[in-house]
């Protein structure tokens, strides 16, 4: 990882720019242009960026709220979905 | 069972820059590891210097001449991101190319039944035109073409389970259906190579990549279910093996989680093939491995199994 720019703070990353940094990660673990040495950093910063994208949906997923039709066919309010 | 160990001084002085993983150290923890009492039947010799034409035959002479014209007179140069020569580095790839040629010299020859090549720099990155992932010369394919060649075995396969993918070995052999290679590996991982689809241009090529986190079990199965049922189709007339010992769980390159006894199960796996196929003769060589304490464990349980059964 040294020849990247300084890492940031997986906690603090927007769901997009973990992800586009994980497919960085995995294009050049697949192309193999990363170096020995720095292989293992590349693969464990990639393995927290996935975990971290799949708390970002899992929250993203909790807040979705269902939408409750009346008889008609008109919404007649929400209710928390529910997940897991 | 005779076993051979192939050693010398020269491969303590192919030396890194400080904090590199694949360091001095390493060879002088496994020679430290193999002057145990319970080694003292081990037949050592030390390694002859190999030639341009024993590396010529795993690699185009242009690259083997720019490699020996890389090799600095002083200080530390390096000739790949990661890889890189001292002025004593030519001599100990030499002595690997060598080495294990000698090796596989005296195995034919019955003067010993297997052997193991305590060497560095490792080779199996190394590809026909390329050095790389701490490797110069491809000193187990090198010994694959010197067996061919020198004494006729037709068939020779190669088995690699260093935690890194064997691309350069994958590379050299990619083509040639004498010669069976195959590999457990850590993907995804450097070289980044290895995936269960590359079977080379004649299905000679078998890889069997292992998930991260993956132990012991998961390489049995890989073993069981792909790796020795395509050695034992190839009826091999020798068995060369890239012992890289950083799947151990201890590796800081890696992670897997292997065991130095599943070090001793493959090797008496593929000892087990040897007899049925090829008179127990089996060479095998250093790669990688990278912790200190996970090398001379998982070491120690490979030779011991050679020497053993």
């Amino acid at each position: 990882m040294s020849n990247d720019a300084p890492q940031m703070d997986i906690s603090k990353l927007p769901f997009e720019q973990a992800l586009k940094e994980l497919e960085t990660i995995v294009s050049k673990l697949e192309q193999g242009s990363v170096d020995l040495e720095q292989s293992i950093a590349f693969y464990e910063r990639g393995e927290a960026l996935k975990k971290h994208c799949e708390a970002r949906l899992r929250d993203a997923e909790m807040k979705i709220e269902k939408i409750r039709l009346s008889a008609d066919g008109q919404a007649e309010g929400t209710e928390a979905a529910n997940i897991e | 069972m005779t076993t051979l160990l192939i050693h010398h001084d020269a491969f303590a002085d192919h030396v890194t820059p400080t904090g590199h993983p694949e360091r001095v150290d390493r060879i002088l923890t496994v020679n430290r590891t193999l002057e145990d009492q319970e080694f003292s039947d081990l037949k050592r010799e030390e390694a002859p210097l190999g030639s341009a034409d024993q590396a010529s035959l795993a690699h185009p002479d242009d690259f083997v001449t720019a490699i020996e014209h890389a090799v600095p007179e002083e200080n530390i140069v390096q000739i790949d991101s990661d890889t890189y020569m001292s002025p004593g580095s030519l001599e100990a790839a030499y002595r690997a190319v060598g080495g294990i040629c000698r090796a596989v010299d005296a195995v034919a020859a019955n003067e010993a039944d297997n052997a193991f090549c305590a060497m560095r720099p490792p080779g199996h990155h190394a590809e026909k035109t390329t050095a790389m992932g701490f490797c110069l010369f491809n000193s187990v394919a090198v010994a694959a073409r010197h067996a061919q060649k020198t004494h006729g075995y037709e068939r020779v396969a190669i088995i690699d389970f260093d935690v890194h993918h064997g691309n350069g070995t994958q590379d050299i052999f990619w083509d040639d259906g004498s010669v069976l290679f195959c590999s457990t590996h850590q993907m995804p991982l450097y070289p980044g190579s290895g995936a269960l689809r590359e079977e080379g241009a004649l299905g000679t090529i078998c890889n069997a990549p292992l998930n991260p986190g993956n132990d012991g079990e998961h390489f049995k199965q890989a073993m069981n279910d792909r790796i020795l049922p395509a050695m034992q189709n190839f009826c091999p007339d020798l068995i060369l093996i890239s012992a890289g010992f950083d799947a151990h769980t201890r590796d800081p390159l890696a992670n897997l989680n292997f065991e130095a006894d599943d070090f001793q199960w493959a090797t008496g796996k593929l000892m087990d093939l040897a007899g049925k196929f090829c008179d127990n003769r089996v060479v095998s060589t250093l790669e990688g491995g990278y912790d200190l304490e996970g090398l001379a464990v998982s070491c120690a349980a490979h030779v011991r199994t050679l020497m053993n059964g």
